[in-house]
Parts: C-alpha cells; structure tokens; sequence
C-alpha cells in the first residue's frame, strides 16, 4: 500500500541498495518495507542493479574509443565482395562435396569422355607450404584439366584481407600468374585459381602473401624435380 | 526467412551505423589493440551478412544477436592469437580476462557512460570511491539529501539503461 511515508523513504532506497544507510535509518527503512510491497519491489530491483556495479571498472567510464570512419567503408566493401562472390562459394561448395577419389575419378571419367583419343589427365596434386610462420598454413590442391590446372588454395593464420598473389612456376623457370585472392579470416572455403599452364609441367607454385614469398616443389614430374631441385624459400 | 532478416546490404549498412560504435567499443576493451577490433568488428558484420536470413528480430534484438557473433568472433581471434609466433615465443602473454566478465564488465561502463554526469558522478563518488555522503555534498556544495537522491535516481536510470542494453540477469 502507498502511504505518505513511501516518499521519505523511497530516496533512500539507492544508500539502501548500496549498503552506505546507518544502522539507525537501515532499521527504519526495513521496517516499512516489511510493510510496503511496493517498495520492497522497488528495493529488490535496485539490489539487482548494485550487484551488477562490481564489475565496472570507474576508470573505464570516460567516452569508449570510437571505430575508425574508414571501417564502415570497408565493412560495406567486404559485404558487397561477398555478395559478389556468392554464386562462385555455392559452385565451389558443390564442387568439394565431391573432393577426393570420387571427384577425381569422376574427372578422369569425364575427360576421357570428352577428349576421346586424348591423355587422361594425371591425378591431382596436394600441395603443403613448409617454410611457412607458425601457426600459418598455406596448402593448395591442384586438378589437371583440359585448359591447364585448377587451383584451389587453403590458406589460414594470417592477417584478414591480405592479398595472395598466386603463380605456376613453368619448365623453364618463369612464373606465370594464377591470380589473386584476398585471404578472409573465418572463411573456411578454398581460393579457385587456374592457369593455362598444364600441371604436368609445372615445377613449383609460388605465393606471394604479407611481402613474403613462399614456394612449394610440384612434385608430379619428378625428372624436372631432380633436374634442378627447386628451393623452399621464404623471404 | 523472417521479417527483418539482414539480407541486403542497406540492412547490414543500418545496423553498422546503430551498433558498430558499441561493438568496436566492446572489441578494443577486450583485444586491447584497435587493428584486432577492427577485424573483429568486420568480421563481425560479415558473419551477421553470411547468416542473415537465420537473424528473426522475433527472437531476440540485433544488438543481441551481433554482441553473440562478436564474442565468438574475439574467442577466435584470442585463439588465432595465441598460436602467433610473436605471443608465444615472447612468453608474456597479457592476463586476459575471461570473456563472459568482459561482456559484463562492459556492459556496465557503457551504462554508466549512458546516465547522466550527475548521476554517475555521485555513484563514482560513494560507491566505487567509498566516500562518505557528507563530504561529497559538501564539494559538489548541495545537501547530503541530495547525493542521497542522486544515487537512488542513479540507480533507477542504470536499472532503465541496462534494461534498453538487453541485459536480463
């Protein structure tokens, strides 16, 4: 029941709550709330708040640091890449439920099919970059095709949105782009690059990511591999 | 797919402009540095993007649903982090503090930033410095009554802002 006495007491409420009310006033106080179900609601609910105070840090009550302007700008970039890029993941996502023997069976299968007379395309290749930091991973599948090799590179542990800038090193040497990709932190699915370079003669791929350079050995002409052992190198 | 999905880019936009600030805010306290956060926070939006059409405003508020992709998203960075070379071989890894006490230790600042200086001034005073009424009255020159009131409304107005934030104990 509200009563005159609610409003002298009610401003106590928050000393209450806070445990800061002498004994005398506590004493009081209590004895109108065992009165009043209206302000025992009130003083429960403001306890409920008092407990949460602790975790505050008062050094921390000044304005929060605000993002930069330039991160709605990239944000918005990133969202609109993404949606770019949607049909692409969903191909691409089809494409590695089929991954390992089945696919390339189906590959060779299908390419037999395709180019009767031709050369079946060799299997495909699993690629591990060694020379890399720790906790960074760069590994590439490479398929054969008909128009040269397929590339789908898995990269993880570096810095979201750093560019990689991928290359087939040829027979006699030179690296020939395979294009570029922006690494996504969180994103799971591979990057699908190709170059018109048949796998067959590829002696290395090459990365170029964050100002370094890392290489791996194809190991598919082993002639080529002995010929002139390709250096793992990062720079 | 629910009304108020975030399926266009115009939606992801709107919620950047009406959370990014508590987000990033959030982000900095917990990563301490603002490279981090701000990968965290746009990592943040493209994760909401990629599940936009599960977002159901029905269920629970975007500010809730974003604040639970962003603690996931610092929960992988620190772990990202923590097999970096640098970290792990300098061997003096920052003391952090658990997530969940991070969460709410921000909640409240952001609330307290939120009340009004008043307000917050006597509860900083009393409370969180253990000063007594009198004293603070006497250099804010008003009567101890009214620090007094000053902290109930305080409290009510953290209690209302707290409540706004989405916080449920």
């Amino acid at each position: 029941m509200k009563t005159e006495s609610c409003r002298e007491w009610r401003e106590s409420l928050g000393a209450y709550a806070l445990g800061h009310l002498p004994d005398d006033e506590r004493a009081g106080l209590e004895a109108h709330l065992d009165g009043c179900a209206e302000c025992r609601a009130e003083a429960d609910s403001l306890a409920l708040v008092s407990r949460l105070l602790p975790h505050g840090d008062p050094e921390r009550f000044g304005p929060a640091p605000a993002p930069p302007t330039a991160l709605a700008g990239r944000v918005a970039a990133a969202v609109a890449a993404e949606r770019r890029d949607g049909r692409r993941r969903r191909r691409l996502r089809l494409g590695l439920a089929f991954s390992g023997a089945t696919a390339a069976a189906a590959t060779a299968a299908l390419a037999i099919f395709i180019l009767p007379g031709g050369s079946a395309p060799g299997p495909e290749q699993h690629l591990t970059f060694r020379s890399v930091p720790q906790g960074v991973t760069i590994a590439a599948t490479l398929n054969p095709q008909a128009f040269g090799t397929e590339i789908h590179m898995y990269v993880k542990g570096i810095r979201s949105g750093t560019l990689c800038r991928v290359f087939m090193r040829g027979p006699g040497g030179a690296d020939v782009s395979a294009g570029t990709f922006r690494y996504r932190w969180g994103g799971d699915e591979a990057a699908v690059l190709s170059s018109a370079l048949d796998l067959s003669r590829a002696r290395a791929l090459v990365v170029h990511a964050g100002g370094h350079t890392f290489v791996a050995p194809i190991g598919g002409d082993k002639t080529a591999m002995y010929d002139k052992p390709q250096q793992e190198a990062t720079t | 797919m629910p009304p108020g999905a975030l399926t266009r880019e115009r939606d992801v936009r709107e919620a950047y402009a009406a959370h990014a600030g508590e987000l990033y805010g959030f982000a900095m306290r917990s990563l301490g540095d603002s490279g981090l956060a701000e990968e965290a926070v746009q990592e943040t939006f493209l994760r909401a993007w990629r599940a936009g059409e599960r977002f159901d405003p029905q269920i629970g508020s975007l500010r809730t649903w974003l604040f639970a992709i962003l603690r996931n998203v610092v929960i992988d960075l620190g772990r990202a982090r923590a097999v970096r070379p640098g970290v792990a071989e300098g061997g003096v890894e920052p003391s952090v503090e658990p997530l969940d006490e991070a969460l709410l230790a921000w909640q409240v600042e952001e609330a307290m930033r939120r009340i009004g200086e008043q307000h917050r001034q006597v509860l900083v005073e009393t409370y969180y410095r253990g000063r007594p009424y009198a004293e603070v009255a006497e250099e804010l020159g008003v009567p101890e009554g009214t620090v007094k009131s000053r902290v109930y409304y305080g409290l009510r107005a953290l209690r209302v802002v707290l409540e706004e934030m989405g916080y449920e104990d």
